[in-house]
């Protein structure tokens, strides 16, 4: 267990507080410390259920954990962990259709959609499928809890956080205008993702704050200005930042996307930007939402996978393509200009007289508020252990 | 070896190859239905020539297969695999 005695000055009121030192965005133990502490402990980010149909089963490595997401044919979700019982391989190696069951390519032992154990084809001898000590019902996929939210797929690894209803309330409630509306997924033009040299935090603490606004995004801010925006910090559950001056798209003809329903006047100019801990980060606007699911492959990378959502089935009508198009243009671009900010702070973090940083009480409350989130998690772990 | 046994050998060697060559061509052309098929009626030859565990042998890769695919044979072989005590 990495030391841990440097966290209370990252949990001090943000006047004073430090960062995060370096070891945690670019140690390979702190990684790990992270791994169980910060992401398995609570409800993290893994994709979108959009990706997959009914009957099929999709991989995904969590922070190196192999597990797989399968959508049984009546459209529930679930999660496993993607490891045969057998003999430990893997069972699903990419994204497929799974007509009856999940079959070993191994030794062919086969799973149900819910992970049960159909078969153990030969295990008692050639053309002997079962055996004593072979007990089917012990034997089962290895189920991950899971919840999906806003069409993201959630899994609490440890098993230990409360319900995601509960995890989550303080931003459901935030954002109960929109709670319980579908979510049209955009068509291919509207997924997308970056392969970033950093770590999964800085990505985070990036999303969260406006004060980079005007030196990396000069488009956004032409017409949404650091003053139009405010912070927006909910202790131990999310943070980020809100603009008073959001500007639906319109295009050449004068077409608007459709709002969704029942909104307050609130959203008539209003959109707000904020990451879900650990590791979701979340966009609404009146006519549009997105999601960033931030999948960490090592301390310093992560994939970040992005989804546009559309209140109506304009979502996927060709008369719409193009402005969906644009639409995700301005967000890839905008996504995009992030990059070499969160990659350089990444370089910066191998600086060894870097001590974490000091942070504006104006500004960066929110980003305070999610390493100040991030050190009760680790420090929780370590108290644990003593 | 009698002729009876010597016929009978050159005739399973016959089906054997037939069989090998047909699952051969089967897997490289990812056919599960053709390998529900070949399995089973190897199964099935192989039951009426009275050699049970030869049957439930290719019965389980023809119920494997068709679990796969979850083609409906898969009943039928599993009635047949418990039939025998091979499965449950």
């Amino acid at each position: 267990m990495p030391d841990m005695s440097h966290l209370s000055a990252v949990l001090s009121p943000v006047s004073a507080a430090r960062g995060l030192p370096n070891a945690h965005y670019t140690s390979p133990e702190m990684f790990a410390a992270e791994r169980d502490s910060v992401l398995f402990a609570n409800w993290a980010a893994i994709g979108f259920a959009r990706d997959l149909s009914p009957g099929e089963a999709m991989p995904v490595e969590f922070a190196g954990l192999p597990l797989v997401a399968v959508r049984s044919r009546e459209g529930v979700v679930k999660v496993f962990q993607n490891t045969c019982r057998h003999r430990g391989m893997i069972l699903v190696d990419e994204k497929k259709p799974v007509g009856g069951v999940i079959r070993c390519p191994y030794h062919s032992w086969c799973y149900g959609l819910d992970g049960a154990l159909v078969t153990t084809p030969h295990v008692g001898g050639p053309g002997q499928n079962t055996h004593p000590e072979i007990r089917r019902k012990d034997l089962g996929l290895i189920e991950i809890r899971s919840h999906v939210w806003r069409d993201i797929i959630f899994v609490n690894v440890s098993g230990t956080a409360p319900a995601f209803a509960d995890y989550a309330a303080a931003a459901i409630a935030r954002w109960g205008e929109f709670e319980g509306q579908a979510l049209y997924p955009g068509g291919a033009e509207s997924t997308f993702s970056f392969d970033v040299a950093c770590n999964w935090k800085l990505a985070v603490e990036n999303y969260c704050e406006s004060y980079h606004l005007p030196w990396i995004h000069p488009g956004l801010n032409s017409y949404s200005r650091l003053e139009d925006h405010y912070n927006i910090e909910e202790p131990g559950a999310f943070s980020g930042q809100g603009t008073l001056v959001y500007r639906p798209m319109i295009s050449e003809d004068g077409r608007r996307f459709p709002d969704f329903a029942g909104l307050s006047d609130k959203w008539d100019a209003g959109a707000e930007y904020i990451a879900l801990y650990p590791n979701v980060l979340l966009g609404v606007h009146r006519d549009h939402a997105f999601a960033i699911v931030l999948q960490p492959r090592a301390q310093d990378r992560t994939l970040e996978q992005v989804a546009i959502y559309y209140a109506s089935d304009v979502a996927s009508d060709p008369d719409w393509a193009a402005m969906r198009a644009k639409n995700a243009e301005m967000w890839h671009a905008v996504f995009a200009e992030d990059l070499f900010v969160v990659e350089g702070m990444q370089k910066g973090r191998s600086g060894i007289f870097f001590d974490g940083g000091k942070f504006s009480p104006a500004m960066d409350g929110p980003t305070h508020c999610f390493h100040h989130w991030v050190a009760t998690q680790v420090g929780g772990l370590a108290l644990a252990a003593e | 070896m009698s002729v009876a046994a010597q016929t009978s050998q050159a005739g399973r060697m016959t089906d054997e190859a037939d069989l090998d060559s047909g699952l051969m061509a089967a897997f490289d052309a990812g056919d599960g239905a053709a390998l529900i098929a070949l399995y089973g009626a190897a199964g099935d030859l192989h039951a009426a020539r009275g050699d049970v565990d030869a049957a439930c042998f290719f019965w389980t890769q023809a119920y494997v297969f068709a679990l796969d695919l979850g083609d409906a044979r898969a009943r039928h072989l599993r009635t047949a695999l418990i039939a025998q005590g091979r499965e449950e």
